[in-house]
């Protein structure tokens, strides 16, 4: 995914949630407010993503990980689970 | 398993003329009709004459807002009844909401209580729209527009009191996916009532001719979907949008099994489990998703169904 498409996905994320903070590409980096959102290496699997805020640099393992901890670092709510009947 | 549809609509659309037209039509026989009223009296179980072949029992109280599992309840134990043979083998449960009932819980409850689901199976939602007041009450009340949102079929009732373009507009624009009739009367063959919502071409590709339109978000795909994307993006979704989404339907190519698609049938955070069709109703094989909800950003679905399967299948292209 490049940094554009990832800033789409996460500015989209960000309304979907109803937080607010500003999205934007920096370099290689996507910005969501004081939060960088890397794409890691390919020698860094299983991680994919870091998450980076001041004093703190988590890692992600997939997409999925990584809106969950963006979603918590911008107090976005509660997630719910999936349940299949 | 014993079909169920639910049939609602905002007060006054004309549910019970309808119904008690239905229950005098033979099509509509071997009914079990469960009525929820809002209010201390059930006054429409009264105002219904049922043939012998149907029975009617009622639930007062708004259905939407009692514990869910007061449906399950009175589903299962008409169905206790039946085995019992202390009712009729009815071959079909209608419900009738409440006009003021959001169906959303009501549709959860057929579709998360274990015993019911075991023996009943959701087989289509029916809203009536009133052509005089259906625009007023759409405007008004956010129940009347869930219920046309939700719906499989929706019913204009009176639609020679009124011109109704205008009406059909704003339907159109709530729910595309909806197959919309005419009803006067209380007139609706048994067999276009009854019958399973569509999940195939039709349905979809009147949906897509509305895609546009905001309470409602299509994805379209040409490439089969790993299995595995599949089951993270409806992951995602439930995680992410949860209320948001009042419903998704959809066939589905997966690439490990594209010879027949996958119908895909949610509410919320609550899916089915996929079903599989036998084969594909068309020659079009494309995967076709409808979400229908309140919120949510056009492009997300697509945007996260398209970072997941991107990393499904580097992750599966990997040595080992």
């Amino acid at each position: 995914m490049t940094p554009p498409e990832l800033r789409a996905l996460l500015a989209d994320s960000v309304a979907l949630w109803s937080a607010e903070a500003r999205v934007w590409v920096d370099g290689e980096a996507v910005r969501v407010g004081e939060i960088r959102v890397t794409a890691a290496a390919p020698e860094d699997l299983p991680i994919r993503w870091w998450l980076e805020r001041p004093g703190q640099k988590r890692p992600c393992t997939s997409v999925l990980g990584l809106l969950r901890s963006l979603r918590n670092a911008l107090g976005g709510g509660e997630a719910q689970k999936l349940r299949v009947v | 398993m014993i079909p169920v549809v639910v049939l609602t609509g905002f007060l006054g659309a004309g549910k019970t003329t309808l119904l008690k037209r239905l229950l005098r039509d033979p099509g509509y026989a071997d009914s079990a009709v469960i009525i929820n009223e809002y209010g201390e009296v059930p006054l429409d179980h009264d105002l219904l004459a049922s043939s012998e072949e149907t029975f009617v029992s009622t639930s007062t109280g708004c259905l939407c807002c009692v514990v869910r599992s007061d449906l399950a309840a009175t589903l299962m134990d008409l169905h206790r009844r039946r085995r019992l043979g202390e009712v009729p083998a009815y071959k079909r449960v209608l419900i009738e909401t409440s006009g003021l009932a959001d169906p959303a819980p009501i549709l959860h409850a057929l579709m998360t209580e274990q015993p019911v689901l075991e023996t009943h199976r959701l087989e289509a939602v029916a809203t009536l729209v009133d052509a005089l007041h259906g625009a007023a009450a759409l405007e008004r009340h956010p129940e009347a527009q869930r219920q046309v949102r939700l719906a499989d079929r929706i019913l204009l009732t009176k639609p020679d009191l009124a011109d109704t373009t205008a009406l059909r507009a704003t339907l159109a624009t709530l729910n595309p996916g909806a197959e919309l009739r005419d009803v006067l009367h209380g007139a609706v063959p048994a067999d276009w009532l009854l019958a399973a919502a569509p999940r195939t071409d039709e349905w979809l590709d009147a949906t897509a001719r509305h895609s546009a339109n905001l309470g409602s978000v299509i994805i379209e795909r040409e490439a089969p979907i790993p299995a595995m994307a599949l089951t993270l993006w409806l992951q995602g979704l439930a995680e992410h949008l949860g209320t948001k989404l009042l419903r998704l339907k959809g066939l589905v190519c997966i690439a490990e099994a594209p010879e027949a698609p996958a119908v895909l049938h949610g509410i919320g955070h609550v899916m089915h489990a996929p079903a599989w069709l036998e084969a594909w109703p068309s020659a079009d094989h494309r995967s076709r998703i409808v979400l229908i909800g309140q919120g949510i950003p056009p492009y997300w679905p697509l945007r996260l169904l398209d970072a997941i399967e991107e990393e499904v299948r580097a992750a599966s292209a990997l040595p080992g």
